[in-house]
């Protein structure tokens, strides 16, 4: 069954959650503000839990819905933990650029 | 009805997502991540999530989008960067996205979909039904959750103190 | 306590000497080496002649070492007259040098003097195994160590760069005399599939009582020969015997003890032991009788231009070792035998006495700087003439009875020119001999002081070392009394002794011996008093101003060592530099450092990775995801 088939059926959603996530992927290799890097990644995030609830739906399993409710939970602490570093940083030095915070090199 | 319901969410969706990596400025960043939020919540009731469709605009688009724009306003605007060091990162990112895409649809071309059972909405994805699951069944990731959380503001804190001291 | 516990007590205690002094020696107080040195090998004497009395004899098997298949190697002693005889001479001759060595290495410091004792014992520990052995593996095993403790007693003063290349050469040399032993001890095994000496000796043809048809075999030749390599590096003859001069660098009971009386005799009593193998090869036999006399000859006429009292010495061991090999090559292997005790005992004293006169000397060794001598050192002089008597071979002392009685023996043979030859060879060296011993002594206890003496009022030396020199010299002066068949009639102890293991000489001497050996006797004297005339009186020009090329010939040994080297020492190490150039560098260093090298590349290649930069990072991240997807989707699809 090819997806995007005339009658709404999961494939679209799970489609749509791609797009979604490879977006979401691009603007973390594109763009250089840590910020903006920080808010793909919950866009990313998003489209995971896009795919999990459609599964929920499609298997009749609540397994997805507690998933993505877990998903969301996670992703508020690691958003706090990673705004408070980001935060940190910016007060040490203006990192404007995350290409500047390469000492890891080598 | 409802697939014109998906298409408009679905649009919005995407547009905010273009939003989120094409804008310069952050803050116009988070609100377009606040539409793709608002989106994709629709998109979840569409799905019988009811509970998740709540938690989802109140919780993440409520609090922690708040969470970062309270931030931007901290940090300020933000100033152009220069011309990037990497010269060949945006053009291998496009391509390997594009990969990726194309591999995740032909995975899903692979996947038979059936029609999924007509369910009991007075029971699906309910918050009883949620919460029965949750403090029973899957009660352990719960507390492990609400203990990740804790860690999660203990850090918050630490982090952002400047002298040791105050703490 | 039966044979077999004695035997097993005569070999051990020297051994535990040595352990316990090189464990402990150094520690101790200076009494307690000088104490358990020599003490260990005189218990072993008198253990050893508890066995000579109780007329010992037994072939006993201790325990199996090793056992494969048909090789059956049993830890076995063989003690019966010949091994009793030789363990007598060497833990009582030994016995008499250590004690002698307590005074003369006194001036050593505690670590060296109880490591002297030590490398002592483990000598004489390892000369017993190989004479006591019953098998080929235990006497390879005390062949190797007696060369390894000469290695180390040569090079005792390691300080000396000298002494240190002298000790190199010896042990070089005796190793090409193991390969050749080890071969013929192979040959051997795979010829008869024994490995004892019973074993071996009963598999030959012509033994008990079985016909002799046949009896000669390439094989056997072939034994025999390599067996002989071996006699000829550790007996120091003819072309294996540039190590044994050079092994003067050690001290001087170091010298007495190894490379005069036991050592360099191990190789007469392989011959002698094998006896039953020689019997029947008979060109390997021949061999050694011709390979004895030539080396006889050789190094007397070398020992004619010596000027180091101890370097005469060496070269006289080696012409006497040569008649040994002499009489043991024409099948009067008890004759040989008894040459073999005389001379261990009158060289022994040789030795030791020159070890006084030089001690006394302050270690000077050129007798061009002795002279007049015997005034002040009078007992060193007398005992060092009775050696010299007896070295000649004047009666009654007992060097005149063991030569002339190998003389006689060669004389005698009948139908055998070879053995006449030798006979020849030997009568010339004798008369050579009385020359060269008359000369060093009339150079050294004669005449005016030489001007050039380090020390003008020598002392004699303190008792401990004078009282071994006296006890030999008493021994070379009655010890022919017990064996006197070379005046035809008397006593013949040792041979009667001996006869049982190695068989009775087949033949009788005549009177035309006992002639030849007067005859002899006076001739060698009269060139004994002929070297007065040259040396002290200098009433007759030395023979050297009359023809120098000769006398330099002689001074460089007849060019051997030289030979030697551009045979064989520079193209082994032309070989070795090319291998390190070549081999070692290149490739093994190559492949080592390589290695390295290689790593460290692949490191610095592979940490271009690690580029710092967030966004990289997580592009690697996609594309591991691109993988993944792509195994998924190939492996649900095959």
């Amino acid at each position: 069954m090819s997806i995007g088939g005339s009658q709404l059926d999961s494939s679209w959603f799970l489609l749509l959650g791609a797009i979604l996530f490879t977006l979401g992927a691009i603007g973390v290799l594109v763009r250089r503000n840590p910020l903006v890097i920080l808010i793909c990644i919950e866009l990313m995030l998003n489209a995971v839990n896009l795919t999990l609830i459609t599964f929920s739906r499609q298997l009749q399993n609540p397994e997805g819905q507690l998933f993505a409710l877990m998903v969301m939970t996670v992703a508020a602490a690691e958003a706090v933990v990673g705004l408070a570093i980001l935060v940190e940083i910016f007060r040490v030095r203006d990192a404007e650029d995350i290409d500047d915070l390469s000492e890891l090199k080598g | 009805m409802g697939l014109l319901v998906f298409f408009v969410a679905a649009a919005l969706a995407v547009a905010g997502g273009i939003g989120v990596i094409a804008f310069h400025e952050p803050i116009r960043s988070v609100l377009s991540l606040v539409v793709v939020m608002v989106a994709l919540s629709i998109l979840f009731l569409l799905l019988s999530a009811q509970f998740v469709f709540v938690v989802q605009i109140i919780v993440y688009a409520g609090a922690v989008m708040v969470l970062f724009l309270f931030v931007i306003a901290l940090l300020g605007p933000a100033k152009e960067p220069s011309r990037g060091r990497l010269r060949f990162q945006p053009w291998l990112a496009a391509l390997f996205a594009v990969v990726f895409l194309v591999l995740v649809w032909v995975m899903l071309q692979g996947v038979q979909y059936r029609q999924p059972t007509l369910t009991d909405l007075k029971v699906f994805g309910t918050v009883e039904w949620i919460a029965v699951q949750l403090f029973t069944t899957y009660l352990y990731p719960f507390e492990l959750t609400s203990l990740l959380l804790l860690v999660a503001a203990i850090g918050a804190i630490y982090l952002s103190k400047r002298n040791i001291e105050d703490l | 306590m039966n044979t077999g516990q004695l035997a097993l007590l005569v070999l051990l205690l020297p051994a535990a000497g040595a352990i316990l002094l090189a464990g402990r020696g150094w520690r101790l107080p200076r009494i307690w080496t000088k104490i358990v040195g020599p003490g260990v090998v005189w218990a072993s004497f008198v253990v050893t002649l508890v066995l000579f009395i109780n007329k010992a004899s037994d072939d006993v098997t201790y325990f199996t070492w090793i056992k494969s298949g048909t090789f059956d190697v049993p830890f076995n002693l063989l003690i019966d007259n010949l091994s009793i005889f030789m363990c007598l001479v060497i833990t009582g001759v030994g016995a008499l040098i250590i004690t002698y060595a307590v005074g003369y290495m006194a001036a050593e410091n505690d670590a060296s003097f109880a490591r002297f004792f030590t490398y002592m014992d483990v000598f004489i520990f390892s000369m017993l195994l190989l004479v006591l052995a019953g098998n080929f593996v235990f006497l390879i095993v005390g062949w190797a160590m007696v060369g390894l403790s000469s290695y180390f007693l040569i090079g005792f003063w390691y300080q000396r760069r000298s002494a240190v290349l002298a000790a190199r050469k010896a042990f070089v040399m005796n190793v090409i005399g193991d390969v050749g032993m080890i071969l013929g001890a192979f040959v051997l095994f795979t010829t008869y599939h024994a490995i004892t000496y019973a074993g071996v000796f009963n598999a030959l043809p012509c033994a008990n009582g079985k016909s002799c048809i046949g009896g000669d075999s390439p094989t056997l030749e072939l034994a025999a020969f390599l067996l002989l390599v071996g006699a000829i590096a550790k007996s120091a003859q003819l072309p294996l015997h540039t190590w044994l001069p050079d092994a003067m660098e050690g001290p001087t009971p170091v010298s007495a003890l190894i490379h005069a009386a036991t050592m360099v005799t191990a190789g007469v009593y392989l011959v002698a032991r094998m006896h039953p193998i020689y019997d029947i090869a008979t060109y390997a036999h021949a061999s050694v009788a011709i390979i004895g006399a030539v080396t006889a000859l050789f190094a007397a006429s070398i020992a004619i231009v010596q000027t180091d009292i101890k370097r005469v010495l060496a070269y006289s061991t080696m012409s006497q070792i040569g008649y040994m090999f002499l009489a043991v090559g024409v099948g009067a292997y008890s004759a040989g035998l008894f040459h073999l005790m005389s001379h261990a005992f009158f060289k022994a004293l040789l030795f030791m006495a020159a070890g006084n006169v030089i001690h006394s000397m302050h270690d000077e060794q050129d007798m061009r700087k002795y002279g007049g001598l015997f005034r002040q050192l009078p007992r060193t002089s007398w005992s060092f003439l009775i050696g010299s008597l007896s070295l000649v071979g004047i009666i009654p002392f007992v060097g005149f009875f063991s030569k002339e009685q190998i003389l006689g023996a060669a004389f005698s043979k009948p139908d055998n020119t070879v053995s006449l030859v030798v006979w020849g060879i030997g009568f010339v060296t004798a008369l050579i001999t009385g020359f060269y011993t008359g000369r060093m002594w009339w150079m050294s206890f004669a005449g005016k002081p030489s001007p050039e003496r380090p020390v003008e009022h020598p002392h004699e030396a303190p008792s401990v070392m004078l009282i071994p020199v006296m006890v030999l010299a008493v021994l070379a002066t009655i010890g022919g009394l017990i064996q006197t068949r070379a005046l035809g009639f008397g006593p013949q102890a040792v041979s009667d002794f001996l006869d049982t293991v190695v068989g009775k000489q087949p033949w009788e001497g005549g009177v035309a011996d006992v002639i030849l050996s007067l005859i002899t006797m006076a001739l060698a004297g009269l060139l004994f008093l002929a070297a007065y005339r040259i040396y002290v009186e200098r009433t007759w020009k030395p023979w050297s101003t009359r023809f120098p090329r000769l006398q330099r010939l002689l001074e460089r040994k007849y060019y051997f060592d030289e030979a030697y080297n551009f045979a064989f020492v520079r193209p082994m190490d032309a070989i070795a530099d090319g291998g390190f150039t070549h081999v070692e560098q290149p490739l093994i260093d190559g492949v080592v450092a390589g290695t390295g090298h290689v790593t460290e590349a692949g490191a610095g290649s592979l940490s271009l990775t690690q580029s710092g930069y967030f966004r990289n990072y997580v592009l690697v991240f996609l594309a591991g995801a691109c993988i993944a997807a792509i195994l998924i989707l190939v492996k649900s699809n095959s």
